[in-house]
């Protein structure tokens, strides 16, 4: 089992299928980015090969006993690059002009992810962070960056070479070439907890071997030799606020609860009382966020919502723009919990008796005022409950909301997000703590709320019913 | 008692057809006189002929007329909501708005508040008046729902068993007080009940529903 660096995705494969091809023992792989995947080798993930993309988290690792510091060596070099989506006029030529205004957003990978902290390295370097850092939108990783930049989410971005190289829908506008630019550099060691020493040893050398290196200079890697002796990168300080996560996940859960009260109210009544043609289709897409799994939800969104399509378009063009906003955090989130919204308000309306309706029409009432004097308020704690249960998964989400609205610090960072970000910095334990004792608390207050609301719910009937 | 039926006979003429789930009640019916009560065993369609009466039941096909007002027309397509025809329904079990004081219920329709303390004194409910319906005996909820149709001026009264939880001294001074107010309104009352009794208090006329058909009763 090798773990390796995501942006190593497409070429170890092709890598591991030369090995292969040798007569090496067949090789399975888990990606992912390398602050995340370190604390997974102390905490005991299967893994006979670490192959990093910075120094820092190998060093972090070795000094742990993570991996065999004697084994470690450098397998490949990558280069940071600027990028715009294909097509986009006047791209900037120099790393000074990124400065321009015209950039309105930025895409970097997250600041514990090497490839944003390398990139915030070369714009400290030539003195532009501080005129970028608002403009700056983080996704998880380096290809959640590209993504943005190919669908024109974002007008430029800093992603590695080789990955530039892998999407057409971005083209390359200039290098961080040169003295003072950090060098991205991978380096590969042994697990020291491995039960396979030696066809680890035996990979790590295919993987500085000419077969290897030609593999990877084709898909756009430098040799190993370009990165010189190890480079440290200065760890960011994580730059999070949990006060400001919690306060953003109350104001996200808030709104998406009160944006969907008038939604969830007609939904669940039209369920509940209403036959219609394409009633199960349209029970079928409220419900699918409940089993559709968050991130795909998300990215679904991001395509309806996004600005590359028609109804994003209009939106962000009447000042409503969704990604990468507090709006699309709110909008996520109220996707998700809106199955559950819709579930317990239908559920009230099945139990209301339609004949304490029909009572107040033969009293000369007509329906619409019916309905607002006496069906409403006795569904009333049943959508209470709804909005409860809705407010509970909107402080959960994650899925979602990292897809269509990043990880911004102040802007879109919520419990949920902040603390994952969290897991992947060294220094980060602390407001780890905090935060998840926070979200407990909350998600324990919503539910007794929701408790509380259903046993009201209940009596209510029973008086009815009692007698 | 002496009948209050106009000179012409009931205004009331009604033709339906309504499937129901074991039956189809079926009837073609035209009273004689304006207090007419409906008995009949369980499950012969009691219920559901109010409801038609009072347009709660869409599914109803024929023709209904009230005077001048024709209620439903299956074959012109006229077909008038409860709420315009403003009758005054009062179902057995009483269906109170659970959420709102017998004040509220009893003012559901509009009434104004002396109208409201009037018709509570007269049911025996005065003292009742700021608690929810939960906290009320069977009897106590027929009396507010009686009450509560009554204060909507209704143009017809249609009573399905409507003092069954009520005990009989205080049974015949109700029904003596929905007798006063129809003869004085002038409000054509239909009652359903299994009860002999009630249906001597209210009613000139008796009819007998069995399997969905409707039949005069020679026993008055």
């Amino acid at each position: 089992m090798v773990l390796a660096a995501a942006s190593l995705q497409d070429v170890l494969p092709a890598v591991a299928r030369a090995w292969d091809a040798r007569g090496g023992v067949p090789v399975r792989f888990n990606f992912d980015a390398t602050s995340r995947l370190a604390p997974q080798v102390i905490k005991g993930a299967p893994a006979d090969v670490f192959v990093s993309a910075d120094d820092e988290w190998m060093g972090w690792l070795e000094e742990r006993g993570g991996v065999d510091g004697l084994s470690i060596r450098r397998v490949a070099t990558n280069q940071l690059v600027f990028v715009v989506p294909t097509g986009a006029p006047d791209p900037p030529g120099a790393p000074v002009s990124i400065a321009r205004a015209d950039l309105a957003r930025i895409a970097l990978a997250g600041e514990n992810v090497p490839a944003g902290r390398y990139a915030r390295a070369a714009l400290e370097s030539v003195g532009a962070w501080s005129s970028v850092e608002p403009r700056v939108v983080r996704s998880g990783s380096v290809r959640g960056t590209l993504e943005w930049v190919a669908r024109a989410e974002a007008d430029g971005g800093i992603v590695y070479r080789s990955d530039a190289l892998a999407e057409d829908r971005v083209s390359l506008a200039f290098a961080f070439e040169g003295e003072g630019f950090p060098q991205p550099a991978y380096s590969g060691a042994i697990a020291s907890r491995t039960e396979f020493r030696e066809m680890a040893e035996a990979f790590l050398d295919f993987l500085s071997g000419a077969e290897a290196v030609a593999l990877f200079s084709a898909s756009g890697f430098g040799p190993a030799s370009a990165g010189g002796p190890v480079t440290q990168t200065p760890t960011p300080a994580p730059g999070l606020d949990p006060w400001s996560a919690v306060r953003l996940s109350l104001i996200v859960a808030l709104s998406a609860v009160l944006l969907g009260l008038v939604p969830a109210v007609a939904m669940g009544w039209l369920l509940a009382r209403k036959d219609f043609p394409g009633k199960s289709f349209v029970s079928m897409v409220v419900m699918a966020p409940l089993v559709v799994p968050p991130v795909v939800t998300g990215f679904l969104l991001l395509s309806v919502l996004g600005r590359d399509s028609a109804l994003g378009g209009l939106l962000a063009a009447i000042g409503l723009p969704i990604p990468f906003t507090l709006l699309g955090a709110t909008l996520a989130a109220l996707v998700v919990g809106f199955p559950l919204y819709v579930m317990a308000i239908r559920a009230v309306f099945d139990t209301v008796d339609r004949r304490f309706e029909e009572v107040s029409w033969t009293l000369g009432v007509p329906k619409a005022p019916t309905f607002r004097r006496i069906s409403l308020p006795l569904a009333l704690p049943g959508i209470a409950a709804g909005a409860v249960l809705a407010f509970a998964r909107a402080l959960g989400e994650f899925g979602a909301t990292v897809v269509l609205a990043g990880n911004m610090e102040g802007e879109t960072r919520t419990i949920a997000l902040a603390v994952y970000s969290l897991l992947e910095s060294p220094s980060g334990r602390g407001a780890t703590w905090l935060l998840v004792i926070a979200s407990v608390m909350l998600s324990l207050v919503a539910l007794l709320g929701f408790e509380g609301l259903t046993r009201w719910q209940r009596r209510r009937m029973e008086d009815h019913h009692g007698h | 008692m002496g009948s209050t039926a106009a000179a012409g006979g009931s205004e009331l003429h009604v033709r339906v057809r309504v499937p129901l789930d074991a039956i189809e009640l079926d009837v073609d019916w035209r009273p004689e006189s304006d207090h007419v009560a409906i008995v009949g065993p369980s499950g012969s369609g009691k219920s559901t002929l109010l409801r038609a009466l009072a347009g709660l039941e869409p599914a109803a096909l024929g023709h209904v007329s009230f005077g001048d007002d024709v209620w439903l027309d299956s074959d012109s397509g006229v077909y008038t909501p409860a709420w315009e025809r403003r009758v005054g329904w009062v179902p057995q079990d009483a269906l109170l708005f659970p959420h709102l004081s017998l004040r509220e219920n009893l003012a559901y329709a509009g009434a104004g508040e002396p109208d409201v303390e009037r018709m509570a004194a007269s049911l025996f409910l005065s003292d009742l008046l700021d608690r929810r319906p939960r906290f009320l005996s069977g009897g106590e909820r027929q009396r507010v729902a009686l009450g509560r149709a009554l204060l909507a001026v209704p143009r017809m009264l249609l009573l399905d068993e409507p003092f069954s939880a009520l005990d009989r001294p205080l049974r015949s001074e109700i029904a003596a007080m929905v007798r006063a107010f129809a003869r004085d309104s002038e409000t054509p009352i239909v009652l359903v009940s299994h009860d002999e009794h009630d249906a001597e208090l209210l009613a000139d006329e008796r009819w007998v529903l069995v399997a969905g058909r409707l039949t005069a009763d020679g026993a008055r």
